[in-house]
């Protein structure tokens, strides 16, 4: 089962409930993947013994001057002007390339291969309660997260449960991230700018058909709205998480928040129960 | 004409609050939300007489199923996995490289332009003017939607000589803040006193040291936390990024936002807010 943990909004509350669930189901063979590689930051509330690193790469083209004839196939087949042939030789662009590999299919001499072009770190660490947690981490000054979080995804398929922590906005790095989900849960929080970005989110998830369902952060009771906003986005309301100056303060410090807020637990547990009931 | 940009790396932390009171204070100024897909700052400048233009950037590969002999090839080679198994093409997987139109033997593939989205430009009781853009759900090219709105954006403020851009930025480190820093005078890093928030703090400001810009810190909230509030100080002043100010943690900010107000329209916050405004004039050398 993946669930991918999501929001429109940034500082929802996201890497708290996908970190939370993590804690709650690590003895099930869990995994968490931290898929926001921008800025990762679900490794800051666990600590693991050991830490495996790894070196993503993607491709991007490198041209054989001896071989290059300058005839400008390569530019001309690039759609992303990531390459362009001056007087003597050919330029790349390398933050322009999409690593499509036409240009190294179509070059009519074999003058370009493919090489590696490193744009951050997977991590990786086995938990004290057997759980797993993948951290995505992209280069500072790299424009291009999705493939980072493809990578990221492709670890540890084999856990019985995966939570994705993805990251904010809806564009092509939260659909990479919520893709091959079995479900994605959307954290709001009761403000104008919450709702509003909750309901773009809302149509992101629809059109990849994954079932989805809503969590209410630092809710205040608000009742009229919920049901309000259920209706209006067709998703149920799987939680409703109250505001607790203690639960913030904790999070800030990046302390134990199922301790400090010990109601958090049982939320938490009726919302896998809940997400577990709407999969069935 | 001079630029602000707005922004924090990590979500939530106070950027469109904090942005859109500035253009409050400011006299005469240009608002823009490079946060193209999740765009707040309308919320709370409510523009009106909107100007509305599609954007389009990159294509989308469309298969003729019809000429279409189901070889394959144009599967085999998408690195996007943008074809399914009955050939046709997953407009939101397809990032319209062309390689497929290229090879395919029977020329069954072409190109088509996408729309991304759209950008507006607008007027409003804060602002001289205000530009915003929302991508479609899903899109990429967020980096040269931004480009877009800055672009008009800046021709506006020469073109009408208005002194200066205010731009609430959107979170992250990728495309579409790159693309939001061009040409930018002063970045004001908005933080609050998280673990988190401080993380994210540190690899944003990474980012506008590489690029060689202007920075300015402002801690919000600074009092749920005065220990990493402390810390985050220290790392600062270590960085010599300079330190506009601290603000409280205020239920007056709260509720501005919930009745979708700009915080600084408040009397009691104007007096928080505008001292870090006249840091952020003075680190500009004026404007």
């Amino acid at each position: 089962m993946q669930i991918a943990v999501a929001s429109g909004k940034g500082g929802t509350g996201k890497t708290l409930i996908s970190g939370c669930l993590m804690k709650i189901l690590e003895e099930e063979n869990a995994a968490l993947i931290d898929a926001d590689v921008e800025e990762p930051n679900a490794g800051l509330f666990f600590t693991p013994a050991s830490l495996e690193r790894n070196t993503v790469h993607r491709l991007v083209p490198e041209i054989d001057p001896d071989a290059c004839v300058l005839c400008g196939k390569c530019a001309e087949a690039c759609r992303f002007n990531a390459l362009v042939v001056i007087a003597d030789k050919v330029l790349v662009f390398k933050e322009l390339c999409h690593s499509c590999g036409a240009c190294a299919y179509l070059c009519p001499h074999g003058a370009i291969k493919e090489k590696e072009h490193s744009i951050g770190v997977i991590e990786e660490a086995r938990l004290p309660g057997n759980g797993t947690l993948v951290i995505g981490r992209l280069t500072v000054g790299e424009a291009q997260s999705p493939p980072l979080i493809k990578a990221a995804k492709q670890r540890n398929t084999q856990s019985a449960v995966r939570i994705i922590d993805c990251p904010p906005g809806t564009t092509c790095a939260m659909i990479e991230a919520i893709s091959d989900s079995d479900y994605c849960i959307l954290v709001t929080e009761p403000t104008p700018f919450g709702l509003h970005d909750l309901e773009l989110s809302v149509e992101a998830v629809r059109m990849l058909g994954i079932p989805g369902g809503l969590v209410i952060n630092r809710w205040q009771g608000e009742e009229k709205e919920l049901t309000c906003l259920s209706r209006k986005t067709g998703f149920p309301i799987l939680a409703c998480i109250p505001f607790s100056k203690e639960l913030a303060q904790t999070y800030m410090q990046g302390g134990e928040a199922l301790e400090a807020f010990p109601a958090l637990r049982s939320i938490l547990k009726d919302l896998i129960k809940r997400v577990k009931e709407e999969l069935s | 004409m001079k630029e602000i940009l707005v922004i924090s790396g990590k979500g939530g932390t106070g950027k469109t609050s904090i942005s859109s009171s500035f253009i409050h204070l400011a006299d005469n100024c240009i608002a823009c939300d490079y946060d193209v897909d999740a765009s707040n700052l309308p919320i709370l400048l409510k523009p009106y007489d909107l100007l509305s233009f599609d954007f389009s950037a990159g294509d989308t590969a469309a298969i003729d199923s019809e000429i279409c002999n189901r070889c394959g090839l144009c599967a085999d080679i998408c690195r996007f996995n943008a074809i399914d198994s009955e050939y046709k093409v997953i407009p939101l997987f397809c990032e319209g490289c062309g390689f497929c139109v290229e090879i395919c033997p029977v020329q069954a593939i072409k190109l088509r332009a996408r729309s991304s989205g759209r950008w507006f430009s607008g007027l409003s009781r804060q602002a001289t003017a205000v530009f915003f853009a929302e991508l479609h759900p899903g899109e990429e090219n967020s980096g040269k939607l931004v480009a877009k709105v800055k672009t008009r954006a800046r021709k506006t403020a020469e073109q009408d000589k208005i002194p200066l851009i205010i731009a609430d930025g959107p979170p992250g480190i990728g495309c579409a803040v790159i693309s939001s820093m061009v040409g930018v005078d002063l970045v004001v890093l908005v933080t609050e006193p998280s673990r988190s928030g401080f993380h994210d703090l540190q690899r944003v400001s990474e980012l506008i040291r590489e690029r060689s810009l202007k920075g300015g810190l402002i801690i919000n909230k600074w009092d749920l936390n005065p220990e990493v509030c402390n810390e985050i100080e220290d790392w600062a002043q270590e960085n010599e990024l300079p330190l506009l100010g601290r603000l409280p943690f205020s239920v007056l900010i709260a509720q501005s936002i919930a009745n979708a107000r700009i915080p600084a329209e408040n009397n009691e916050l104007r007096e928080m807010i505008f001292p870090l405004w006249e840091k952020v004039i003075e680190q500009l050398d004026g404007v």
